[in-house]
């Protein structure tokens, strides 16, 4: 290295003016300024541009300020946006370059001492500090980026990773959450069904209910108490309907609400066949498939109602549900359940299960020439199937002598 | 203009005498008493859209108030928790604020709300920050003491302490010690500072504030 440049700061002319005690201190110690070393060999034309940026020294007032920076024969300079202004420069060859601030983006240029720092975190700062410094500072420039870029994408992996969590988190709790209700529904005592069930009967638009003494009523009332005994939930409460309506139907609502239709027993052909239907119906009742689609439609509504105790307002939302979902349809696997329970039930009280089965054949049968009335085959549909798996059921249950149903379809019939 | 802050550290506030044709710019709630001869204006704060922006990200309000002299007057600007207040001046430089913490200041200092990161989010210093630069002087408080610190290199702050820092440095999250001991010590996250420059910390925090209150209603 050659001749060595006393550079520091450059006084302006009207500073002289206004000194304060602070800056006639700092002109006393500007007698023994930095040294920067400058190498003369290097010459290099003065950047046309200015960038505005900052400096740190010691003898500024506050020992930072604004200033506006511009690259002139081999040195980076900053004038400070302060009055009085004071100028600062650093020899690119002496600059020990960093990248980083809050943005990441901003370059700062430190003497070795590292009493004098000047930075800048404009755009092309970097690139025109490169080019001026012919190359010299590309190299460890690129390497700080590099750097930071690694470091931007380990925290871009952790916060996906940290979201992920949440997610997985959020998700199993949710699930959590419905299958704890699930079990909580099932642990409810059957009054919810009972309530709900009656809540939603009270609410239905229906056609005319028969009177409980009218020959259908008395009929399938029959036909309920004979299977009744033999329902897997003896508390519960079955409570039959007969309603006028053409539509070949019968449902059953939470807690042993059943209501048939008059088009059904008009169309059946044995009193066996009403028992199969019935059977069914009351199966649904015993299964809890009404309250189990109240909380599977409800989902995480009822979950924390049950959770914080709140059965009269499940009650109220399930009747609603029941109303408007438990008519079109139960799952697939709730039907067939509610086959092989009626099945097992029909059996027990001595009726052949095969009137089920039969049912289902003449509906089948009928699809053809009574499209209106196909209401309770369209909310039970894949009868074929069905049909199937009731006779192969049939096999596994306890051989009994069936006896032949001793009512008087036919009386019933005619008096619709 | 002769500005003061009284009552430190507990309950700062600001009392501003003005000269004829003084004029500050203070936070919209901070005023507390003021003299009747005192010019009081209110404006957006950084614009429309910033003004929203902060409204509803930022967590400061969307206007300022401009109060000018044309006679001596007394102003006093007060926070609405109880802290500290300090005073510090640009010289074309620039300091981030934390919003919220954002009192007064003299009308050559610009004001602007800047998207601060989600770095700067996940260590408890919010989704924004205010950008003050230009010349001039400018006062903000905090809840508890502050006190600020030089730093060259990395400096580490427990999370939500942070209050103001300089463009020069950058912000990181950190986990005090490993992830273990900061899930099972429950130091969780800290603020790690790296670079040269000022950085203004409040010696208490909103998030322990709320845990000690927390604790004392169960
Ligand atoms: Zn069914």
């Amino acid at each position: 290295m050659g001749r060595i440049a006393i550079l520091d700061r450059i006084e302006h002319e009207h500073e002289h003016e206004n000194r304060d005690a602070e800056y006639e201190k700092k002109q006393h110690r500007s007698e023994s300024h930095v040294l920067l070393q400058r190498n003369p060999a290097m010459v290099m034309p003065a950047s046309r541009e200015s960038f505005q940026g900052g400096v740190f020294h010691a003898s500024i007032p506050g020992g930072r300020s604004g200033a506006t920076l511009s690259i002139a024969r081999g040195e980076l300079i900053a004038d400070t946006i302060s009055e009085p202004s004071l100028r600062f420069s650093i020899p690119l060859n002496q600059c020990q370059i960093d990248l980083g601030g809050a943005s990441n983006r901003m370059v700062f240029c430190r003497t070795k001492e590292g009493d004098l720092t000047i930075f800048c975190e404009e755009k092309n700062f970097a690139k025109e500090l490169d080019f001026q410094s012919g190359g010299m500072l590309a190299g460890p420039l690129k390497q700080l980026k590099k750097g930071l870029a690694a470091d931007a994408n380990r925290f871009r992996f952790w916060l996906t990773l940290s979201a992920v969590a949440c997610a997985l988190l959020l998700f199993v709790g949710y699930f959590g959450v419905l299958w704890t209700a699930k079990i909580a529904i099932r642990a409810l005592p059957v009054s919810v069904d009972e309530k709900i069930g009656t809540m939603a009967f009270s609410g239905m638009e229906m056609g005319r209910k028969l009177e409980a003494n009218h020959p259908a009523s008395r009929l399938v009332q029959e036909i309920v108490d004979k299977l009744k005994p033999h329902a897997s939930i003896p508390e519960l409460k079955f409570k039959v309907t007969v309603v006028e309506d053409k539509d070949i139907n019968a449902f059953a609502l939470p807690g042993g609400q059943i209501v048939v239709f008059t088009g059904l027993i008009k169309e059946a052909k044995s009193a066996e066949q009403i028992a199969g239907v019935l059977a069914h119906e009351m199966s649904h009742a015993t299964l809890r498939h009404g309250i189990e689609r109240v909380s599977q439609s409800l989902g995480i509504v009822a979950a924390i109602q049950i959770m914080v105790g709140d059965v009269g307002g499940l009650v109220a939302l399930g009747a609603q549900v029941a109303q408007t979902s438990i008519l079109t349809s139960y799952s697939r696997a709730a039907e067939t359940e509610a086959d092989l329970e009626g099945a097992r039930m029909l059996n027990a009280a001595k009726i052949d299960p095969k009137a089920m089965a039969d049912f289902f054949e003449m509906l089948k049968e009928k699809m053809g020439d009574l499209p209106d009335a196909m209401a309770w085959i369209s909310t039970h549909p894949q009868h074929e199937t069905r049909v199937q798996s009731i006779q192969n059921h049939q096999k596994k249950l306890p051989v009994v002598q069936y006896e032949p149903l001793q009512l008087d379809l036919k009386a019933a019939q005619d008096a619709l | 203009m002769q500005v003061d802050i009284r009552n430190r550290p507990s309950f700062a506030n600001l009392r501003v005498q003005l000269g004829a044709g003084d004029r500050i710019i203070a936070e919209a709630g901070a005023m507390a008493t003021m003299s009747s001869n005192l010019e009081m204006k209110t404006r957006f704060n950084g614009g429309f859209f910033g003004g929203i922006a902060r409204r509803f990200l930022g967590n400061e309000s969307i206007f300022v108030n401009e109060f000018s002299a044309s006679s001596p007057a007394e102003l006093v600007l007060t926070q609405p928790f109880p802290g500290d207040m300090v005073c510090t001046e640009l010289r074309g430089n620039t300091l981030y604020l934390q919003p919220g913490a954002f009192i007064a200041c003299e009308p050559g200092v610009r004001m602007s709300l800047g998207w601060a990161g989600a770095r700067s989010w996940i260590a408890g210093e919010g989704l924004f920050r205010l950008k003050l630069s230009g010349s001039g002087r400018l006062w903000f408080g905090a809840y508890g003491a502050i006190f600020d610190r030089e730093i060259s290199g990395e400096h580490i702050v427990d999370s939500g302490h942070l209050v103001a820092y300089e463009p020069t440095i950058s912000i990181n999250v950190g986990m005090a010690g490993g992830i273990f001991t900061s899930f099972f010590s429950g130091e969780g996250l800290v603020t790690r500072v790296r670079g040269q420059g000022k950085i203004y910390m409040q010696s208490r925090s909103f998030d322990g504030l709320a845990a000690w209150t927390n604790s004392h209603l169960m």
